[in-house]
């Protein structure tokens, strides 16, 4: 007997050190829909897929799969168990054949020679019930991203899976792509898979969802038919909530100086980007997934190649990261773990890096210098440890964190790009890092934040800028009265 | 319209990619066969392209015409193995050894071939259990190898060979010497059959799929549940099998056991791998694109021996490395890593 | 939050950082090794011995320590040997006399300074190379090395007729190699050494060259967005391992008097050999040039007691692989144990 609730989710929790971030989750998914999950970064929807897909642990809870409890410990579990993730990294092998992705682990053999036997013409015949155009016989890699995830689809639907969570699949697709996926998702509805559609594009939402579950500070909201919700100011209120922004305060003396100018950007991501920073000022990009932010800010620092202006202080920027680095733009990267910070070595090894000139004298490094600014900055972002010795990697995020600012800080930069500056940091070193950053902009320093999290943008940023899909949709002076659902409304997609 | 060029400009890529190894070969042959024309015959004797001289080429290039195919699966899946040269040699001061202490040939060829086996799980080991690099590991066992087999070599000569006390059979040399089939030896036969085989597991078995699938994005690999712990040792194996057969192909040829013979070959195969086509950075490549690869490394060298003197070797082969490095970085695309 | 007064300048109880900690590890093995050879080779224990330990390897540690700088950031350079052979070949080649009628008595007739000079440029061709592929155009290391040590061995085997060269020299041709402190038979070849370690050891620990080695050996991503110029770095690294190799060419072909084309064969590997028993890791900005020499007196302790114990020269490759492999097995060991 099938229930009509193909997963059951009950009393969820994901405690990490310091943070809760799924907190008492129960919602269910009805079988056979198209379930979207909708909140902002931080909500914990995340968190809650990377417990469905085996990538983390649940602290406390259930999860109920066709009736049965349902746990798995690494992605390849949960692929067998029934659940099948398509991530913004596609996971196909270019150099196979669609065919063979298809296959890949499923094949049948005897003796080792692959067979094509029914099983594997049923494998293929899925692909063919859902978009006919791509040939089986050819590479991957000569295939569209859209086409690339409709494989994946493809193979999910044929290895059994009951449900598919597709994660911002429209990040990286043209729209008549996104029509297209969008047809075949509601195909396999009939295909008996369930599909959990996360996304944060509101109109998607409701062109193809029949359910929604609203997150907002890893807990659940609400969860409602699709048909049953108003409008898109409904799901916007219920993402924000009544959460009362920090009241901000605007700077003493307005900036005047502009520091960095740019004009008409364009590369393979950003259209037609146009802004001025000004001395002093913090400036915040707001937008979702895929919006552009970390390639706006690697184009500036020199990483990706572009055609456009960028003047800083009146000068042509040379394009790479130590030109950019001397003429005084600091970079703190969206990873801090993979880009941010050497985390095999200590907190002193990490601190100087960006500016080896001020510890050194002609080349050779002067270890009293290099001791004395690590505990500088130490003292001065307040970073919680035992010692300089210490392996940054055992340091909690929040100070590792602090550690990319000091080597940026230690740079003498006069501009700040600060990609995801709060990711995953506790409240308290959240609060502490917005403080550093207040401060430095009364020193004169001028700040870009690049972020997803509206409270963020709204708490500290004088101008904000709204991005989406690689474009600068509106920009706003803080001191004018904020209107969050209209921002919200803007960065997911409206006009 | 910027789609359509990119369309064009990857085709032609393309086309490139898969003819140039053949225009290669062509050219090579061509070269060498114009060369002395003023001295000797077209197809005369003693011209590149007489009965006696292509017999002559394809007869030494058994041994590398029997590994490179298995090393080019291996290097599908973005693993190294530098050892196959010691490994052959091994295998030859192995084989001539059994041979001269009384062993018949099908016994001798088995137990050397058994010992293939150790070899490339040896290799196997170190790399996917213990984790070690592949390059560090199979140099550790190159040199262990090497030594393995200099040390079975009794002091003062230089090979596994006839001494005062035992005389060597004079049938060790039959394998690869005598006439079989047009002229070639069994050993020839074996090796094509050798590689018949490795083209069609590539094409039609799992072991070609799945290298290519480890190579080419290894988490969608272990997502779609293969186990590539097992898919990659069992490829150091087969490499380790086809070093064996070999080192048996040179002792046979050589009527003795020279711990030297095998020196340099993994340079060959990475040779042969690279004009072949195969992406260092894994996924791509062909077994039989790879053996025409050793075919033109086999003519340059044959070919150079008549042309030059023997001392501008080393520094031709490397030229064609570096050429073959060049080559590779431009028409083979390889993969931007994470 | 503790802050301020608590923070200490070193952690706690002088814990050393893991690299000191791997040297001196293989240093107790050094000295563990070096005990037991006593107690079964023959006078292992009397003073020229030891002197010779230490004297035995100086060429394969000149050309380790670029082999070290380039296996703390990834990379590998098997070419040393090749430059080895190709740089002594071209020193003499550059300078014997132009009149003879033997082809392999006649060189260039350049005056001895010019000829070394120009040896060593070619030396830094070879570097360049290298640099151009593995830093400009990303090849593997591995591979493009492999092909430049035939290239410069094959340089050296074309000017040598595959043989050597060793006549006609000028008089000054052969005093570096082969002088001595007087008194000693410590050769001047050594002082080199011992100089060339101590400025290695310094750039090393003491200089933002080194630090940025070990960066990008740690996180060559983090590194390039720290503003570290990674592709000129390692260019440098490969400029630098050459012209060690060339040096250590030109000393020895000056011992011998000679140009000989064979010379060096396998010392790249055994600069491999000492920089991975001296802890040097190829993955994760972890190397040390002290860790070097340890390890070329390992292995320095290792070949000797083989051949005071009367082994054969061909039980030279088994020991190397058994030592190097026991190496990397007790090191990750060792580490693991000091992390859990």
């Amino acid at each position: 007997m099938m229930s009509e609730n193909v997963l059951e989710i009950k009393n969820l929790v994901k405690d990490y050190p310091g943070v809760r971030a799924v907190n008492d989750v129960s919602f269910e998914i009805k079988r056979n829909t198209v379930h979207c999950l909708v909140g902002e970064n931080g909500a914990g929807k995340s968190t809650l897929i990377k417990i469905l897909t085996g990538a983390v642990q649940r602290t406390q809870g259930v999860v109920i799969l066709n009736g049965q409890e349902y746990c798995a410990n690494n992605p390849k579990e949960a692929k067998q168990k029934g659940i099948s993730t398509l991530f913004q990294e596609l996971n196909v092998v270019d150099q196979l054949t669609v065919e063979e992705n298809l296959t890949l682990g499923m094949e049948d053999t005897s003796f080792g020679f692959l067979k094509k036997t029914s099983k594997i013409k049923k494998i293929i015949d899925v692909l063919a019930s859902l978009e006919p155009s791509i040939n089986p016989r050819q590479y991957v890699s000569t295939l569209s991203v859209a086409k690339k995830q409709i494989v994946e689809i493809a193979k999910a639907v044929a290895s059994d899976a009951e449900i598919i969570i597709m994660d911002e699949p429209t990040a990286a697709i043209s729209e008549g792509e996104i029509k297209r996926l969008f047809q075949i998702i509601r195909g396999l509805r009939e295909k008996n898979v369930t599909v959990i559609y996360i996304s944060h594009r509101l109109d998607e939402i409701f062109t193809l969802g029949d359910y929604v579950t609203v997150m907002r500070d890893g807990c659940h909201i609400e969860t409602k038919k699709v048909s049953d919700v108003a409008d898109r100011s409904e799901l916007i209120k219920m993402m924000i909530g009544k959460t009362i922004f920090e009241a901000y305060t605007p700077p003493e003396t307005p900036a005047v100086e502009t520091i960095l100018e740019v004009k008409n950007l364009n590369n393979h991501k950003l259209k037609d980007i146009s802004f001025s920073v000004k001395k002093g000022e913090i400036v915040g990009f707001y937008g979702l997934v895929g919006a552009g932010k970390t390639e706006l800010a690697r184009a500036i620092y020199g990483l990706d190649p572009y055609e456009g202006d960028i003047l800083y202080k009146n000068e042509m920027l040379n394009p790479s990261p130590s030109d950019a680095i001397a003429a005084g733009i600091a970079l703190v990267p969206e990873e801090r773990r993979s880009q941010g910070l050497f985390t095999v070595l200590t907190i002193r090894g990490n601190v100087p890096v960006m500016n080896m000139k001020k510890i050194s004298n002609k080349g050779f490094i002067n270890k009293a210098k290099e001791t004395h600014a690590t505990l500088e900055y130490i003292d001065k972002l307040n970073i919680a440890t035992s010692g300089i010795e210490k392996e940054v990697s055992k340091l909690s995020g929040g100070n590792q964190q602090k550690v990319v600012f000091s080597k940026c800080l230690f740079a003498d930069a006069d501009l700040l790009m600060l990609d995801e500056p709060t990711r995953g940091i506790d409240v308290g070193a959240k609060s502490e890092i917005y403080n550093i950053i207040r401060q430095l902009s009364k020193e004169g320093k001028s700040i870009m934040i690049f972020s997803s999290e509206l409270p963020e943008i709204i708490n500290m940023c004088d101008s904000i800028y709204l991005l989406y899909d690689g474009e600068v949709k509106a920009s706003l002076c803080n001191s004018c009265d904020i209107n969050s659902e209209m921002i919200i409304h803007i960065v997911t997609g409206g006009e | 319209m910027t789609q359509k060029k990119l369309c064009r400009s990857t085709d032609w890529r393309r086309t490139i990619k898969n003819v140039y190894i053949y225009v290669v070969l062509v050219l090579i042959v061509v070269i060498f066969s114009v060369v002395k024309l003023d001295q000797v015959k077209l197809f005369g004797r003693g011209h590149f392209l007489s009965p006696d001289s292509i017999t002559n080429l394809l007869r030494m290039a058994v041994p590398i015409m029997t590994v490179s195919g298995g090393f080019t699966l291996l290097m599908i899946s973005e693993y190294i193995d530098l050892s196959v040269g010691s490994a052959m040699s091994l295998s030859a001061v192995v084989f001539s050894w059994l041979v001269l202490n009384g062993f018949s040939f099908i016994p001798a060829f088995l137990m050397t071939m058994v010992m293939g086996v150790l070899l490339g799980a040896i290799n196997g080991f170190l790399v996917m259990k213990l984790r070690i690099t592949p390059v560090i590991a199979t140099l550790v066992t190159l040199n262990l190898y090497k030594g393995a087999a200099l040390l079975i070599v009794p002091d003062g000569i230089s090979g596994i060979k006839s001494t005062d006390i035992q005389q060597m059979p004079s049938w060790i040399s039959d394998y690869a010497r005598q006439k079989v089939l047009f002229g070639l030896p069994a050993s020839f036969v074996v090796a094509l059959v050798v590689i018949a085989i490795l083209v069609v597991l590539q094409r039609k078995t799992l072991i070609g799929k799945y290298s290519a699938a480890i190579g080419g994005n290894r988490t969608a690999a272990e997502l779609s549940g293969i186990n590539v712990v097992k898919m990659v040792w069992l490829l150091y194996i087969i490499v380790g099998i086809l070093a064996a057969m070999a080192g048996i192909a040179r002792a046979s040829y050589m009527s003795l056991g020279d711990p030297l013979s095998g020196d340099g070959m993994e340079t060959d195969c990475i040779i042969a791998v690279l004009l072949g086509g195969t992406a260092f950075t894994g996924g791509e490549g062909s077994v039989a694109k790879t053996i025409i690869g050793a075919l033109i490394i086999m003519c340059m060298t044959t070919g150079l021996m008549t042309v030059i003197d023997p001392y501008y070797q080393t520094f031709a082969k490397s030229v064609v490395l570096i050429l073959a490095v060049t080559l590779n970085h431009l028409l083979v695309r390889q993969k931007v890593s994470a | 939050m503790m802050n301020g007064n608590s923070i200490q300048k070193t952690t706690r109880k002088g814990k050393m950082s893991n690299e000191s900690f791997i040297t001196l590890f293989m240093f107790v093995v050094l000295v563990a090794l070096f005990c037991i050879a006593c107690l079964f080779v023959p006078n292992f224990y009397m003073g020229q011995n030891i002197l010779n330990l230490v004297t035995n390897y100086w060429y394969v540690i000149i050309i380790g320590i670029g082999v070290t700088f380039l296996l703390t950031t990834g990379n590998f350079d098997m070419s040393v040997g090749g430059v080895i052979a190709m740089t002594g070949v071209l020193s003499v080649y550059f300078c014997q006399s132009t009149d003879g009628s033997q082809p392999l008595a006649v060189g260039l007739g350049l005056p001895y300074g010019i000829a070394v000079v120009l040896a060593l440029l070619c030396a830094l061709c070879i570097g360049a190379i290298n640099a151009f592929f593995i830093a400009k155009l990303r090849v593997a290391s591995i591979i493009i090395t492999l092909g430049t040590m035939s290239f410069a061995r094959g340089i050296g085997q074309i000017v040598t007729l595959g043989a050597q060269r060793n006549t006609s020299l000028p008089e000054a041709y052969g005093v570096i190699g082969n002088a001595a402190i007087p008194g000693t038979s410590v050769k001047l070849s050594v002082l080199i050494m011992v100089l060339i370690v101590i400025i290695a050891v310094v750039i090393e620990k003491k200089t933002v060259f080194g630090r940025r080695t070990y960066l990008i050996g740690a996180n060559s991503e983090a590194a390039r967005l720290s503003g570290v110029k990674v592709t000129k770095h390692l260019t440098l690294l490969y400029l630098a391992s050459a012209l060690l190799a060339g040096v250590t060419g030109l000393l020895l072909a000056s011992e011998y008097k000679a140009g000989i084309s064979g010379r060096a064969t396998g010392y790249e590997f055994d600069a491999l050999v000492i920089t991975l028993l001296g802890g040097t890791s190829i993955s994760g900005g972890f190397g040390s040039v002290l860790g070097t020499v340890v390890g070329a007196l390992i292995l320095s302790v290792v070949t000797s007691s083989a051949t005071g114990l009367l082994l054969s020269p061909d039980w030279q490759f088994t020991i190397k692989g058994v030592v190097t492999f026991l190496a990397i097995l007790a090191q990750r060991f060792a580490l693991d144990r000091r992390k859990g």
